[in-house]
């Protein structure tokens, strides 16, 4: 490997650099600026969503920790601060989101009512058909949320070409081979996909979670009555009570078609009548949180846990190989539902309507999965001359480890996170599937639930039910694979695949 | 001298890329006598590989040997051979001793194992006589205790050890033509000589001609009987091997030599050639060598060389030759060449 | 060191590994935060009663005093090692575990020998055929289908693959066929119908399970009602793995076709039949193994799935119902015989690696 060269004086800092040369960086920023400002609403409620998730983490681990040295009266303190930070978090938020927001539904609103028998639409944008407004807001946030990625990246590009002190990184090359990865793009462009349903949730569904699936009896709908020849309201739990897809010929409401109250279901309808699109984005957030949450605490496990086994190696290696060979022993599927099973009624299967602790069961059963993968490079590092004379300097094993070890461990740690995650998805939505407390709680969406709610009509007309989310699982799933793959090939060229430990990246629950 | 085991002339191998079409081999043309060793030295890079495997036969999608190649071995022309006939050809008529033994055996059988399938497929020997002959061969390249050795995979071997059971194993298809490309690099210097040895003895009890290629000029000094010097695809010189050692004419020949310890005069230093083989990508117009040569005039970069007759048995493919004519008089005697047919394109 | 020393030393080193995985199983089911008695007898049951089953539990003595948790550990631990299952809580209350176990097992193994079967027999063929003609369209078809079917969920394909075969499904044909001869099942059924189609059927005609995998079979017809029957599911439950299969299989034969030694033995004169056969073919094993090792342990996990869509009354189906009982003895019976066939199964994929790799000293394998 080459040394990374620098072009700027040795102890510029980057204020001074950016001082030098403000342009590139100012056109940079306005842009994103301007990005930042049209969605300025939900971009604050989004990083206080975050914030409100940090808080119940971490509270929940204070908790634990309470609980197992036996101060249960610390703990339920830490659980009432817990809840007063949640409860002013979520006011901040609530007012966040009644800032204004370009891409939202009420910006451009699907949900409106015909006001005959032939038109026009009632307050909908610009008059449009439902269908069509909805595929409008569609569009301009896929669009919006793309082009914000890309607009992203664009700064380090832009970092990399005026401001970054060494004009050469090893990782530059890596970032240039995957442009050149058209499979791996595949991954990136899916996994893009899958974020924006997530983030944009809210505006993405022609209806609302909270409208149509949680409290459908304190929300109205307003539509054109056929029969009555006039225009009504009814509760959405009422219109959603007459819009089921049992499988029967008017029992159906199939995908892309409207139901008898105006409604426009992208994908249809659930066998309740609610809305199918909505359910998945919802699904979409959860799903994404939890195998966040849990890949990134595997891979901090995996990680942390293959350097000191490399490092120091002999026993302590030796236990490390038979702790992860004892988790592994029983069958991962196996020890969810168990664990899930047995905490189901715990008021840590509350939080996060129980991905957290489903977060945390799947980082317990899945980094020694990781730590495999990772400790023949970790070992390989070890090996290499200058941690020997890292050592020799006397640096402690933790700075050798943080700067020369983990930097060269980072990339295959990154291809099989991203191969594990599909594991974790389709894991928690067979959890989800076999429901029974398992899985997310309802009435929260999740994917596994939507397949077992569609079970019963596969082969009738209301077939989308279960087909839909299955085959969302299996595009989501392939594009982690594509990804990983690709930054396989990105950090290094030379292998061709065929690596063993996918094995158990697959769909195989 | 009689009828050449094998004789190529103008082979081109081309490899073709996504962005461009790579000249491996870019007209070389040579002979190789029965029962002569014929050396062909160049840098990595300088098309001497492929220029093997052309003539075994290997050379596969993307790469593809231009027509107008021509490949004589016993009068047949094997450009025009099928898969089926290659097949015939290969191992009972061309041998080949690869670089690598390590990787050339296969990990998952036996030495024997695959010597006996060598026999089965071009002796017609089989179960008790096959080995007999397999512990033979085994013998024959001088692996002691061969019985014992011939039920041992080849990562129980040593380096040497394996290339011996590698050249056992070719010896097994009985060829009367053996191609041996770098079959010492990857060992050390006195095995690399202990198997040059075997190799002559194998020549004389056997009658085996032999294509020897490699990089290295203390090699070929050793072992051949005739040397081409190959560039960038191109063979530059051509000499009977003291001829070439006593009087080199191509710069390029002129620098390998002088990167051989111990052969310079008096007190001047090793020295190398600076920079690497070029990657040929075009026809050639000009001396693909001009870059990096010492003597090196303007129009190097105009006048591709032609091969030039500089002594017995001796051509050499370069401007300064022959040596006799003015700068511009030999400038125009290799374009007069090329355009009377030597060249191509 | 030689096969049998080896293996002993093997199989000590798995005893920690099965201790650790009944460890885990022992504090989730023991010291989790259920109540089982409470459970099992219901939100009105009397104190005595309750008193009563604590102590057949384990939980407390005789008089009155909590059993410590590491004696309870102590026992449950001993139990399991010396094969005394116990009986079940809850499924078939004062059944033994052996029993309850015992007769879903058929059921399984039926599945689980089918899913393996037809995954190998597909799935590898696929991967080495797309290697073969790497980058054609039949290469393109192979393993673009392999990418997709290994992303595919278990469960998810379970309920697709059953919806089409239900009366009026796209497959709902299936049923019927071959009822001519007599091979007439339900496919799909409640678990009484269908899941105990091995007594109705007498499949087995009271020979011992594991006999009637090497034995002649008694009945070909019930056989083949009974493999008609297994066949959907054991597709579903192989899918992954055949998915996994072709796309290794196929980096498999691609790094031997292009290896230095498929050289060398065109260099002899080989037939490429005789290459590809011979010399490609032993070695793009070697990186197969761990998938195909690597089956059984998604069979398990995936049996849970698959005999719950299927409505097989298997292991699978029988552990999930033993977890939410939760009928502890059984559970941990289970649990015991899934990671023991687990390190076997680790073993024996170590001893395969040093029969087909050489290279691989049983030294090394053990890593
Ligand atoms: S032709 Fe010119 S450049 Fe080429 S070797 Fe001769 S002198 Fe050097």
């Amino acid at each position: 490997m080459e040394e990374p060269t620098s072009r700027f004086d040795e102890d510029s800092t980057l204020r001074s650099r950016l001082e030098a040369d403000p342009e590139p960086a100012l056109r940079w920023a306005a842009v994103m600026a301007a990005l930042a400002l049209v969605q300025i609403g939900s971009l604050l409620g989004g990083l206080l969503s975050i914030l409100d998730a940090a808080v119940v983490g971490v509270t929940a681990i204070f908790d634990v920790l309470f609980g197992l040295v036996g101060l249960t009266g610390a703990s339920a303190a830490v659980v009432d601060v817990q809840s007063a930070l949640s409860g002013a978090v979520t006011t901040a938020r609530d007012a966040a989101e009644g800032l204004p927001t370009l891409l939202s539904r009420e910006t451009i609103p699907n949900q409106g009512h015909l006001a005959s028998a032939d038109g026009p639409w009632v307050d909908t944008f610009l008059g449009l058909e439902p269908a069509l407004a909805w595929a409008v807001r569609v569009l301009l946030i896929v669009g919006y949320s793309l082009f914000t990625f890309y607009w992203l990246f664009r700064g380090w590009l832009v970092f990399r070409a005026h401001y970054r002190q060494a004009d050469w990184t090893p990782t530059d090359d890596m970032i240039d081979r995957l442009r050149d990865h058209r499979w791996g793009q595949f991954g990136i462009f899916v996994l893009a996909l899958f974020l924006i349903m997530a983030l944009f949730g809210p505006a993405l569904g022609p209806t609302t979670v909270s409208q149509n699936i949680v409290s459908p009896y304190s929300h109205e709908v307003t539509y054109f009555n056929a029969d009555a020849g006039a225009v009504e309201t009814v509760a959405a739990g009422d219109a959603n009570f007459n819009s089921k897809s049992k499988g029967a010929g008017d029992q159906n409401v199939g995908p892309m078609t409207y139901d008898n109250f105006n409604r426009f279901h992208p994908f249809g309808t659930l066998p309740n009548g609610r809305d199918l699109f909505t359910f998945m984005m919802g699904g979409a957030r959860i799903t994404l949180i939890v195998a966040g949450l849990a890949i990134g605490l595997s891979a901090l496990i995996a990680g942390g846990l293959a350097m000191v086994s490399a490092f120091y190696g002999g026993n302590i290696d030796l236990t490390l190989l038979t702790t992860a060979d004892g988790i592994v022993s029983v069958p991962r599927l196996l020890l969810l539902i168990m664990i899930s099973a047995i905490f189901a009624n715990h008021w840590l299967a509350g939080v996060l309507d129980g991905g957290f602790l489903l977060a945390l069961i799947f980082a317990f059963t899945g980094w020694p999965f990781l730590w495999r993968a990772v400790r023949g490079p970790a070992l390989q590092v070890a090996q290499e001359e200058w941690v020997d004379a890292a050592e020799s300097f006397g640096q402690p094993p933790r700075t050798i480890m943080r700067k020369h070890m983990f930097p060269y461990i980072t990339g295959y740690l990154l291809v099989y996170a991203s191969m594990s995650t599909g594991g974790i998805i389709v894991g928690l939505a067979a959890l989800s599937f076999l429901g029974n407390g398992l899985g997310i709680t309802p009435p929260t969406p999740a994917w596994g639930r939507a397949v077992s709610l569609g079970q019963s009509y596969v082969s009738g007309p209301s077939w989308h039910i279960s087909f839909i989310p299955g085959a969302m699982i299996v595009v989501l799933v392939t594009g982690l694979n594509a990804l990983g793959d690709g930054i396989r090939d990105a950090i290094d060229p030379e292998s061709a695949g065929g690596d063993d430990d996918e094995a158990a990246a697959g769909g195989g629950a | 001298m009689s009828e050449p085991v094998l004789s190529v002339s103008n082979l081109r191998t081309v490899f073709h890329t996504d962005r461009e079409t790579i000249r491996a081999v870019d007209g070389v043309s040579f002979d190789v006598g029965r029962g002569e060793t014929v050396g062909i030295v160049g840098e990595s890079g300088s098309g001497k590989s492929v220029t093997a495997r052309s003539i075994m036969g290997l050379v596969e999608s993307p790469g593809e040997i231009l027509p107008g190649s021509s490949i004589r071995f016993n009068g047949q022309e094997l450009t025009e051979f099928d898969d089926a006939q290659y097949r015939e050809i290969r191992g009972s008529g061309i041998g080949m001793v690869f670089q690598d033994p390590q990787k050339s055996l296969n990990p998952v059988y036996t030495v024997g194992n695959q010597i006996i399938e060598a026999l089965e497929e071009n002796q017609d020997l089989t179960g008790e006589e096959a080995r007999e002959e397999a512990i033979d061969l085994l013998e024959a390249v001088a692996i002691p205790d061969a019985p014992r050795r011939l039920d041992e995979y080849p990562h129980e071997f040593s380096g040497g050890m394996r290339q011996r059971a590698m050249i056992a194993m070719m010896l097994a298809c009985d060829p009367e033509f053996l191609i041996c490309d770098e079959p010492t690099t990857a060992l050390d210097v006195t095995i690399e000589a202990q198997i040059l040895e075997l190799l002559q003895e194998l020549q004389e009890e056997r009658g085996l001609s032999i294509l020897f290629i490699t990089h290295d000029m203390g090699v070929i000094a050793e072992i051949a009987d005739r040397v081409n010097v190959m560039y960038a695809g191109e063979i530059v010189e051509t000499a009977p091997v003291e001829e070439l050692f006593a009087s080199p004419t191509h710069p390029y020949t002129e620098g390998l030599l002088d990167a051989i310890p111990g052969r310079q005069d008096g007190s001047e230093q090793l020295r190398t050639i600076e920079g690497d083989v070029p990657t040929a990508n075009e026809a050639a117009s000009h001396c693909r060598f001009a870059p990096r040569c010492e003597h090196a005039f303007d129009a190097c970069e105009q006048a591709h060389p032609q091969h030039v007759e500089v002594g017995p048995e001796h051509t050499a493919a370069c401007l300064l030759y022959p040596g006799e004519k003015s700068r511009s008089e030999r400038v125009e005697h290799h374009r007069a060449q090329a355009e009377t047919g030597g060249d191509h394109e | 060191m030689n096969r049998l020393t080896y293996l002993a030393k093997r199989l000590a080193l798995g005893v920690p590994v099965v201790l650790f995985g009944l460890t885990m199983s022992f504090l989730i089911m023991y010291r989790g935060p259920i109540d089982p008695v409470m459970t099992i007898l219901g939100r009105d049951a009397t104190a005595s009663d309750i008193r009563q089953l604590r102590i057949a539990l384990g939980y407390i003595r005789p008089n009155g005093t909590q059993v410590p948790i590491w004696e309870q550990y102590a026992t449950v631990m001993y139990d399991l090692f010396t094969l005394q299952f116990g009986q079940s809580w809850i499924i078939q209350r004062g059944v033994p575990v052996t029993e309850v176990i015992g007769n879903r097992m058929p059921a399984t193994l039926w599945l689980g020998w089918w899913s393996v079967v037809i995954a190998l027999l597909f799935g590898i063929p696929i991967g080495l055929f797309a290697g073969l003609k790497a980058n054609s369209w039949s290469d393109y078809l192979a393993s673009g289908g392999g990418i997709i079917w290994r992303a595919m969920p278990n469960f998810w394909l379970a309920v697709m693959l059953a919806g089409s075969l239900s009366a009026g499904g796209a497959l709902g044909w299936y049923r019927g066929l071959g009822s001519d001869y007599g091979l007439k099942t339900d496919v799909i059924g409640t678990p009484d119908e269908v899941g105990n189609l091995f007594t109705v059927v007498d499949l087995f005609q009271g020979v011992p399970v594991l006999e009637l995998l090497f034995l002649p079979i008694p009945n070909v017809g019930n056989v083949l009602i009974a493999f008609k029957w297994i066949l959907p599911a054991a597709l579903v439950l192989g899918s992954a793995s055949m998915g996994n299969e072709i796309r290794i299989g196929r980096t498999a034969v691609l790094e031997s076709i292009n290896s230095k030694y498929v050289e060398t033995a065109k260099a002899k004169g080989l037939s490429s039949r005789r290459i590809i056969v011979k010399h490609v073919g032993r070695n793009a094993v070697v990186p197969l193994l761990p998938v195909i090792m690597g089956e059984f342990y998604l069979l398990i996990g995936g049996s849970v799935l698959v005999e719950k869509v299927f409505s097989i009354n298997g292991l699978g189906n029988l552990f999930f119902r033993a977890v939410l009982g939760p009928d502890i003895p059984v559970v941990m019976g289970l649990v015991f015989i899934f990671v023991v066939i687990q390190v076997l199964m680790n073993i024996l994929q170590d001893l395969l690696y040093t029969m087909v790799d050489p290279r691989i000293t049983l030294e090394d394998a053990g890593r």
